[in-house]
């Protein structure tokens, strides 16, 4: 399983990769952590006429705090966000959904630029993003320009970027108060893919209602869907097990499409969505509740 | 800025000495170990980065020597199998190993070695549940992992008992 | 056995206790293990460390579709790449070979296909070339016309007349077909008060060692002769079929088996080598490597096994005792019959009956031909299914006969008193107390808490399920085991030749490699009991296949016993000589002196003796010391085989195994209803293989066969789609199981020696494996009772047992 031949480049700016995308007229990939292009590249299933590493390029690594929210840089170690404290403080569910993925050596390298740009339907971040509606910063030839997380993701491993153009930053909001968190999905092994998976916040009003609900599906569609229908079901209500039972069937009745594999079929994986959402919302409120 | 399909030179440091390989972009790292360096203690199980057998450390980091290309590691300090221990005396993980029965056929074990070593420089006294976080990504086919959990419990506490 | 007869036989130690030393300080005990410095140290020479002057990489074309007729091959533009030295197509080995050996016979090809593909996966061409990542490149440019032909998937479909033909000339896609009926079976289900029956599904599984399949040809031209290393499990095995492939003389080839990364019964040789070998051949004798990557592995390679569908039942006094088992199988083996994947199917009969005393059986047997990988032989052999069903429909009656499922069992076991015991299907078990193992392992698990602790989750809506299972591990396999499926020849020799130097250092040849098991230190163990040495004092060394005696390896769990016969008949020999040596010089005779704690003593005066280096170095040195009738060599060669072996009569029964060791297990599982996922929350066993040579090996094999089986049972399987494409074709869709999936269990044992084997020891490495999958499933089935559900498809998946759960809830 060796890969074929490609040119390999390993730019120290931004805007040399940006050119070099260009001049190979979209057959170039991008590698950042390398842990889903690699194997890829070994299958032959990729095979790009160069490989344009982003590696050596200063400055793309960092976790910030800037009015309210965070921003993190692309070449951001999954690793780094695992073990930053000011995640863990400001946004729990992105240090959670970090510990899901894979194995620690994956995390070593793998990067929440190359997660959110490579949109596997049952990747974390690209539904924490969606949860969350992050903003994504990217630079291409016509310059830099902010995508919402909503228009991000388009389709199965396809996202809104243009073919020169490279995520260099993601920002999300910190979690807010009184708001619960939770993330659960259910693989065959422990750091497999998800055969589903549910991410979700609950803010509580003072006086104990719901007052907003995010509900992020992933794994059971071509890309992370956001449970609109459950979420709308959800607000202004006060949290109950039959409710969060009803949400879950409102969010597993709403995906069209859903995914079928060896591993799950669709009407599989929509009953594990309504399990999962149900046990994720039940989680969520009791987090909200701690707060 | 180098370019093209042809070789490039990679200079970097494995177990503390220097060394240098021409290969092409295409060249995996655990190929460029052990073809060009002649490292051949770092196994090649999968070749997707699922199995870990070619596990190394790279700037104190395990990563899957198989799922990276060899051109990304010059400038880089790496470390392998062949780095523990020295002149024939095993480093005190390899005596655990040993002492618990943590291998049979011995294919896996350099990945595990790896990967426990970093394991055991972050968290110096983990516990059986960041033990079994930082193991799930090697496979071993023969043991059935009970003995490797024994070994590291053991190296853990032969360490951390060493006179520093 | 006649007066004279005896006075021949060797006489090899029964026991641990009757070694020639005052206390055993290593055979029983724990040791550091002789190859683990090598492998701690990533120093062992396994294949892919195998470099040679002038050696090329191989890489292998192959076929896209399960079924196709092959039109056309143009190798023109891989012959023209840069860095390739050779391309080989079914041409080449029409050529210089023959049609693989199969078993059974006639279900063979060539190593690449000539004219049509069978399997997806299935070696079409192959090139040679300077690094693996050129010849992949070469591969590309191979251009094949295929003209696809109807793919055969089910084997129900397969043996329907109006099938599409897997081998045309066989005239139908039936490998083996037969009924094999033992005592009155008719009868005791006619007379029966109670039957359960059951059918079942269990799919493809196979050994997917950690390191893959590997080798290294050498063709002489000059000598025409053949040298390969690779990572063989039985090399002389390998050497000798790879001589009749490629029609080259037996003793012009050369095999060196080199430590090997597991092999669990994968690692045969077969196609991969014969295609480096004609590689080799075609560059006038460059050395040609092929290391099958783990996708080559997946889609087309030796790690296939027991694709299969069942229908059993058993007949049922009103006490639960069983009176008979009847067992109607379709195993579907895939393309050709060239993995030995048969063996898998003949193999049960072995322990057809389990534990228990049912007097009468029938095996309704049919093998059948499909478009899928060919099966090969993986641990446990074909037990692993077969004790699923027959444990299974223990449970089943147990439930309906209202008598708890450990009960059951034990009033089935056959009682110790009755041993060696016959089971109708023709083997002998040597020796066990099941009862015992199940007191006991009921006692360590608290088993009586635990069915309180389920009644208690049930309760609470939560489902926890126990199952109980005993099986028969059996050991030592002879050719006879297989003979229904076209197997020949009785005894499987294995030979080791024992011998000291001057030093007194002990050199011990054997033929096989290093696999796993600890083999060389169980050697190193019973030969530093045997002459008083430590461990450090013993060299294993493996000669090639030219030099070294007859041998098969630890396949078939024969290590603990077969080279321990071995070395130990071979230091007996030795010792024999020595003591006339120390005989002639202390000027007695020899029966007046015996070998103990390392010294050659006068057995009524201790003081006078000699070491055994003493007399070593004395041969070696000093032949004018010598009785006339002892030669110069402090060595001697002892080849072992299994005494009183049978090849099998009309009806299939053979002593084929040796040994029969018990693996009782008991497992917790709990199941959350809502997804279907098994979670395993305590696991125990109580393992009884005779003697025990070496604790932690043991404790290391039964751990080991456990995950395998914990694979088996909810995690590992090959799927195929309609059309006959492989599913599986990566780790991430093929799962073995990580640290989080495997219990850590609680193992005690009991020793029920072998009568019929030196130090009594029996074969172990695979109990484990035949019987996990069986707990588990025994367990969740015992969950999921009160829900009205039966899981019988093994792997038990999330999937499968939440389907279950909605069709039971569904109105009838």
């Amino acid at each position: 399983m060796k890969p074929a031949p490609f040119a390999y480049y390993d730019p120290s700016t931004l805007e040399e990769a940006v050119s070099l995308l260009e001049a190979q007229g979209g057959e170039a990939k991008l590698i950042a952590g390398g842990q889903s292009l690699v194997p890829l590249l070994n299958m032959r299933l990729a095979r790009p006429t160069a490989v344009i590493d982003l590696n050596r390029i200063d400055g793309l690594s960092y976790i910030r705090e800037e009015g309210g929210r965070l921003a993190i840089g692309a070449m951001t170690r999954q690793r780094e966000i695992e073990r930053s404290e000011l995640v863990q403080r400001r946004q729990p569910l992105l240090h959670a959904a970090t510990k899901l993925i894979a194995h620690p050596q994956i995390r070593n390298r793998g990067t929440i630029g190359g997660s959110l740009a490579h949109a596997d339907p049952a990747a974390e971040y690209p539904a924490l993003a969606l949860a969350l509606d992050a903003e994504l910063r990217v630079l291409g030839p016509n310059g830099q320009r902010a995508i919402a997380a909503a228009d991000f993701f388009v389709t199965y491993l396809t996202t809104a970027l243009e073919p020169s153009e490279v995520v260099t930053e993601v920002r999300l909001p910190a979690l807010p108060e009184r708001t619960g968190w939770s993330v659960l999905e259910l693989s065959r092994r422990h750091g497999d893919f998800a055969l589903a998976g549910v991410g979700t916040t609950l803010t509580l009003a003072a006086a104990g209602s719901i007052e907003d609900a995010r509900v992020v599906l992933f794994g059971v569609a071509a890309t992370p869907l956001r449970a609109t229908a459950a979420e709308a079901m959800l607000r202004g209500e006060r949290p109950t097990e039959a409710l969060f039972a009803e949400a879950g069937r409102a969010a597993a009745a709403a995906v069209e499409d859903a995914l079928s594999d060896i591993h799950a079929s669709a009407e599989y994986r929509r009953h594990l969505v309504s399990v999962l959402t149900k046990r994720a919302l039940t989680e969520a409120s009791s987090r909200a509740g701690a707060s | 800025m180098e370019s093209e399909m042809s070789t490039r030179k990679v200079r970097l440091t494995v177990n503390g000495q220097p060394y240098e390989a021409t290969v092409e972009p295409r060249t995996t790292l655990v190929d460029m170990l052990r073809i060009d360096l002649g490292l051949t203690g770092t196994h090649v199980g999968c070749e997707h980065g699922v199995c870990g057998a070619c596990t190394v450390l790279m700037d104190g980091l395990a990563v899957r020597s198989c799922i990276m290309l060899a051109v990304q590691a010059g400038g880089a300090e790496l470390r392998t199998v062949e780095g523990l221990g020295h002149n024939g005396d095993l480093h005190p993980l390899q005596e655990a190993f040993m002492d618990c029965h943590g291998l049979q056929c011995g294919f896996c074990t350099p990945g595990f070695l790896m990967s426990v070593c970093e394991l055991l420089e972050h968290s110096p006294d983990p516990s059986d549940d960041e033990i079994r976080d930082a193991l799930g990504g090697n496979i071993c086919r023969c043991t059935g992992y009970q003995s490797i959990l024994e070994s590291v419990r053991l190296a853990s506490k032969k360490l951390r008992e060493q006179p520093s | 056995m006649t007066d004279r007869e005896e006075a021949h036989r060797l006489e090899l130690p029964r026991s641990i206790a009757e070694l020639p030393t005052t206390a055993a300080r290593f055979v029983g005990k724990q040791v550091p293990r002789v190859e683990d410095r090598m492998l701690l140290t990533g120093r062992t020479e396994f294949i892919d460390n195998v470099t040679l002057p002038g050696m090329l990489h191989c890489a292998i074309l192959r076929s896209p579709y399960p079924h196709a007729r092959i039109t056309k091959i143009d190798t023109s533009a891989a012959e023209a790449l840069p860095g390739v030295a050779a391309v080989l197509t079914a041409e080449d080995c029409v050529r210089w070979t023959r049609v693989l050996p199969t078993m059974p016979p006639g279900w063979g090809t060539y190593s690449l296909a000539q004219d049509k593909v069978r399997f997806v996966g299935e070696p079409v061409a192959a090139v040679a070339a300077t690094t693996r990542y050129i010849a992949e490149d070469a591969i590309e440019l191979i251009e094949v016309d295929y003209e696809p032909l109807p793919p055969v998937v089910d084997p129900a479909k397969a043996i329907e007349p109006d099938s599409p033909l897997i081998f045309e000339e066989n005239g139908t896609n039936i490998m083996y077909q037969r009924f094999f009926h033992w005592g009155d079976v008719d009868r005791a289900f006619a007379e029966a008060s109670h039957v359960v029956s059951e059918t079942f599904r269990w799919h493809r599984v196979g050994a997917n060692p950690l390191e893959t399949f590997g080798v290294v040809s050498q063709w002489d031209p000059v000598d025409a002769s053949l040298t390969c290393w690779g990572s063989f499990q039985a090399p002389s095995y390998t050497a000798r079929g790879r001589a009749v492939a490629l029609q080259i003389p037996s003793h012009k080839v050369r095999f060196i088996g080199q430590p090997h990364g597991g092999s669990f019964g994968g690692k045969g040789g077969g196609r991969g080598t014969d295609v480096s070998v004609l590689l080799s051949r075609k560059t006038g004798g460059r050395p040609v490597k092929w290391i099958e990557d783990r996708m080559e592995l997946l889609i087309g390679g030796s790690s296939q096994a027991w694709d299969r569908h069942y229908e059993a039942s058993l007949a049922l006094k009103a006490d639960g005792t069983a009176t008979a088992f009847r067992v109607k199988l379709i195993d579907d083996l895939g393309a050709t019959a060239e993995g030995f994947g048969a063996s898998g199917a003949a193999k049960p009969l072995a322990c057809f009956t389990g534990c228990y005393a049912i007097e009468a059986a029938e095996y309704d047997l049919t093998i059948v031909a499909t478009n899928k990988v060919p099966a090969s032989p993986y641990r446990g052999m074909g037990p692993p299914p077969h004790n699923f069903v027959l444990e299974h429909l223990m449970d089943k009656a147990a439930h309906e006969l209202d008598i708890d499922p450990a009960e059951i069992r034990r009033r089935n076991f056959i009682p110790p008193d009755q041993f060696p015991y016959t089971i109708p299907s023709g083997n002998e078990y040597d020796s066990g107390n099941y009862a015992a193992s199940l007191d006991k392992l009921l006692e360590m698990s608290d088993y009586q808490r635990l069915r309180a602790e389920q009644e208690e989750a049930r309760r609470q809506g939560r489902y926890l399920g126990i199952g109980v299972v005993s099986t028969i591990e059996p050991g030592v396999f002879d050719w006879g085991a297989y003979a229904i499926v076209g197997a020949r020849g009785t005894g499987v020799p294995e030979g080791a030749t024992v011998g000291l130097d001057v030093m007194g250092k002990v050199i011990v040849r054997v033929g096989f490699p290093m696999e796993g098991q600890g083999q060389y230190t169980l050697i190193a163990q019973l030969m530093s009991d045997y002459f008083g040495v430590t461990p450090e004092d013993v060299q294993v060394v493996q000669p090639d296949t030219l030099s070294a005696p007859p041998h098969f390896g630890p396949g078939g769990s024969r290590l603990g016993v077969a080279i321990t016969g071995a070395v130990l008949g071979a230091a007996v020999t030795l010792r024999d000589k020595l003591i006339k040596v120390a005989a002639h010089l202390l000027q007695v005779e020899p029966g007046a002196m015996e070998l103990m704690d390392g010294k050659l003593r006068v057995k009524d005066d201790h003081e006078r003796a000699l070491t055994v280096q003493q007399a070593a170095a004395t041969m070696l040195m000093r032949a004018d010391l010598l009785p006339r009738d002892v030669e110069p060599s402090p060595e001697a060669t002892y080849v072992w085989t299994a005494p009183d072996r049978t090849s099998g009569d009309e009806q299939g029964r053979s002593k084929g195994y040796l040994t029969a060791t018990n693996a009782c297990h008991l497992v917790l599982v709990e199941v959350d209803i809502e997804t279907g996922q098994v979670e395993i929350l305590k696991y125990y066993i109580v393992d009884d293989c005779g003697t025990r040579l070496n604790p932690a090996t043991l404790e290391g094999m039964l751990q080991g066969a456990v995950a395998q089986g914990v694979g088996a049972a909810l995690l590992e399987e090959y799927v195929y789609d309609d059309a006959g494409q492989p599913l599986t074709t990566t780790f991430m869709d093929y799962l073995l199981p990580t640290v989080h999936e495997v219990p850590m269990t609680e193992k005690a044992s009991l020793v029920t020696p072998s009568p019929f084997t030196p130090l009594g020891a029996k074969g172990a490495g695979e109990g484990a494996i035949n019987t996990t999958p069986a707990a588990i499933m025994c367990a969740i089935n015992d969950a999921l009772r009160p829900l009205g559900v039966t899981a019988r498809e093994v792997p038990a998946t999330p999937q499968r047992i939440w389907r279950l759960l909605q069709d039971a809830r569904r109105p009838a």
